[in-house]
């Protein structure tokens, strides 16, 4: 391999690739779109249920339930009429409506059942239809003086960094996602560029140079690898994904550029035109997008999904960029996307090298 | 035109379609939108607070709290493995219930009972579990609240479920794909590989190939469409009605995929073109997701015409003599292209130089 000749194969692809109104036009545009969804997605979480209440006589109890707990927040109406129109409306970020009666607390102090009215617009979910209804039996049960025999609001043991008040938004959870996606758009346009030059037979004329099959696959390794990375270098920066830190990032979405460039030269080698490379490389995109997917759902990911040779790439953006982990913390995830990059690196090498060579 | 002639296109047409991963791509990739969509904005947007329960003893609450709706509850054995997944946000809370628990709470006595909440848990997930959670304990203790609570629904008469509104998106990829794409690409392909130049050495004529092309692509995105729907299970109560809006869909995609497949001198400039203006059409199937949003803005959208009707009939249960409007104007725009895709035909059929 020589620096010169493969140096010379990369500004030839680099040329190939900016001449290409489609890869270039599909590049910019997918930057662009990801950066401006970035910026759409909400970035703040709503913690709290906001509970529009119509009451008499009720104040201390209501507040007092309220100061419970911090998911749950009370607007106050006057009159029936006006919760109803504050609940069909949404008015103060209410969920849902409690209408008491008057004569609430005098009916359940003399032993009997009050009737309490609870307004759910539709699809309110039934967690919080749960929440409501164990609210009013709570406050019955609170003038009928009969306490609860247990209190796990204020007893609750909290397990982990409570992140109450300071939770991972939706625009953080889709930070790997953008990220991963960036990445998948080159593993379909190294391919394109890799298929058009066995069909049309350009490899034949760069081999007939001085150049060896070495300094071609060189050429490509680089040339993929560094697309990709200044890529998604580029809207990391944007979104600031890089901030928290640095090293660790430039290495993980290093690493992320070789695996995809890998598929990309699989995909690149198989396809014999746009069609068979665009439907040869979505077999790819989709398995390896479904980690970036899992990381939107919270917990543990299952272990078919942790076996997808994305998935460290992914873990490591959502652990440095959400949580703040360190190279020790990120170790293991960043061993497993080394070895899956490496592995898919000298596949897509050794199958481009047997196809070339076919030629 | 010879529809002898158009047969036997289409019948060559079916015999090498299945060699096309394009064909593959129409069939597998709507399967594939269906099922991820529903997969994950179904459950994105729909999660339900979880809690794991250990039952130290032979308390009613674990079959108490699995009764429940709105709560998703896991079982188990070991507190230790439980205090590992709440810490992990496997679940939202962890409830550990002593030995001894129910006869000492009906008892009337205070037992201790280990409620274990995760700091990523949402402050609102943490209330619902734990009012839930003095609820199940109540329940157990054999007090009914001195309360009848009664429930009004409200606005359920403009409400329509996320799953619902994601019908159009769902049928605009099963259509479009099938019927835009594969005759666009087919046409653009033909060319290419000057496939074309031979059967135009043959009687056939230009017409004739662009009908047998569209006849492809209609009858596979009707196809794809239907299989659609009947995943969703959102024919709703007039499938005759929702049949006739998809065929006018699959009808209107594939003149505007004939007319795109004699433009584009290549496949690169046949997907750019598709790229670029794909918003253009998708237009409807966005803005079904965001009824907040002016919907005027989707009328400018010619999709929106079959796209529309198909969402009203699956999702909002409408009559199909409300959407004589959208039927009309679907009619008017399929007749109206039938001049610019003969006109485009004729063209192509010029740069091809192969006219007799």
């Amino acid at each position: 391999m020589r620096g010169p000749i493969v140096a010379a194969i990369v500004r030839k692809d680099a040329r190939a690739f900016t001449r290409d109104r489609f890869f270039f036009f599909i590049t910019i545009l997918a930057l662009v779109a990801y950066a401006v969804v970035y910026f759409f997605i909400p970035s703040n979480v709503d913690e709290t249920v906001t509970v529009g209440v119509h009451q008499t006589g009720l104040d201390e109890l209501i507040r007092g339930v309220a100061a419970a707990s911090r998911g749950l927040a009370v607007a106050e109406y006057d009159s029936s009429a006006d919760l109803e129109d504050a609940v069909t409306r949404g008015a103060d970020g209410v969920v849902a409506g409690l209408d008491f009666p008057t004569d609430f607390a005098e009916t359940v102090a003399a032993g009997e059942r009050a009737r309490v009215r609870l307004l759910l617009p539709a699809g309110v979910s039934e967690d919080d239809r749960l929440l409501l209804e164990g609210i009013v039996g709570e406050v019955a049960f609170a003038v009928a003086g009969v306490p609860p025999p247990v209190d796990p609001i204020t007893d609750a043991v909290v397990l982990g960094t409570d992140r109450v008040g300071d939770q991972m938004s939706l625009q953080d959870q889709m930070r790997p996602m953008l990220l991963f996606f960036v990445l998948m758009v080159e593993t379909f346009a190294l391919a394109s560029l890799v298929s058009i030059e066995i069909q049309e037979r350009t490899v034949t004329a760069v081999l007939a140079t001085p150049a060896r099959i070495g300094d071609v696959l060189a050429a490509k390794g680089i040339f993929g690898t560094g697309l990709a990375f200044v890529e998604v270098l580029f809207l990391a920066l944007v979104i600031g994904a890089l901030a928290p830190n640095l090293p660790l990032m430039l290495v993980a979405l290093l690493l992320g550029s070789i695996l995809v460039t890998g598929f990309g030269m699989i995909a690149g080698s198989f396809g014999r035109d746009f069609m068979e490379v665009l439907f040869i490389s979505f077999a790819f995109m989709i398995p390896l997008a479904i980690p970036a997917m899992a990381a939107l759902f919270p917990g543990t990911a299952p272990l078919w999904v942790r076996l997808i040779p994305s998935f460290g790439l992914v873990d490591v953006i959502g652990g440095v960029t959400t949580d703040g982990e360190s190279w020790r913390e990120v170790s293991g995830a960043l061993a497993s996307l080394a070895a899956w990059s490496t592995a898919a690196f000298v596949a897509g090498s050794m199958i481009l090298k047997r196809r070339v060579s076919t030629l | 035109m010879n529809l002898q002639r158009v047969g036997h296109i289409v019948v060559k047409d079916l015999r090498l379609g299945p060699r096309s991963p394009l064909l593959l791509f129409a069939v597998v990739m709507p399967l594939l939108i269906t099922l991820l969509v529903a997969a994950v904005f179904g459950s994105l947007f729909d999660q339900q607070p979880r809690l794991g329960i250990v039952d130290l003893g032979d308390s009613g609450i674990p079959e108490a709290a699995a009764a429940l709706d709105g709560i998703e509850v896991t079982t188990s054995t070991d507190p230790a493995a439980l205090a590992d997944r709440v810490e992990r946000h496997d679940v939202d809370a962890g409830l550990v219930i002593p030995e001894g628990f129910d006869d000492a709470v009906r008892a009337g006595e205070e037992p201790d009972l280990e409620f274990l909440v995760s700091g990523r848990s949402l402050a609102s997930t943490r209330a619902v579990l734990a009012v839930t959670t003095i609820d199940l304990v109540r329940e157990v203790a054999g007090g009914e609240p001195p309360v009848e609570v009664v429930t009004t629904v409200i606005g359920a008469e403009d409400y329509v479920p996320l799953g619902d509104r994601l019908i159009p998106l769902t049928v605009f990829y099963a259509v479009v794909i099938a019927g835009m794409f594969l005759p666009a690409s087919s046409l653009v392909e033909e060319r290419q590989k000057r496939t074309m130049d031979a059967v135009l050495v043959t009687p056939a004529r230009m017409p004739e190939i662009l009908t047998a092309k569209a006849i492809v692509g209609i009858s596979l995105a009707t196809v794809m469409g239907l299989i659609t729907l009947a995943l969703n299970r959102a024919f709703g109560a007039n499938p005759g009605a929702m049949v006739l809006f998809l065929v006018l869909g699959a009808v209107m995609v594939a003149e505007f995929g004939l007319v795109l497949g004699c433009w584009a001198r290549d496949v690169n400039t046949l997907y750019t073109a598709i790229k670029g203006g794909g918003i253009f059409i998708f237009l409807p199937a966005l803005f079904a997701l965001f009824p907040g949003v002016p919907q005027w803005i989707a009328r400018i959208a010619p999709t929106y015409y079959f796209l529309q009707p198909i969402y009203d009939l699956g999702a909002r249960g409408a009559s199909f003599g409300s959407l004589w409007d959208e039927l009309a104007v679907c009619l008017a725009i399929v007749t109206l292209l039938v001049p610019a895709v003969a006109a485009m035909g004729r063209r192509a059929e010029h740069d091809l130089a192969i006219v007799t």
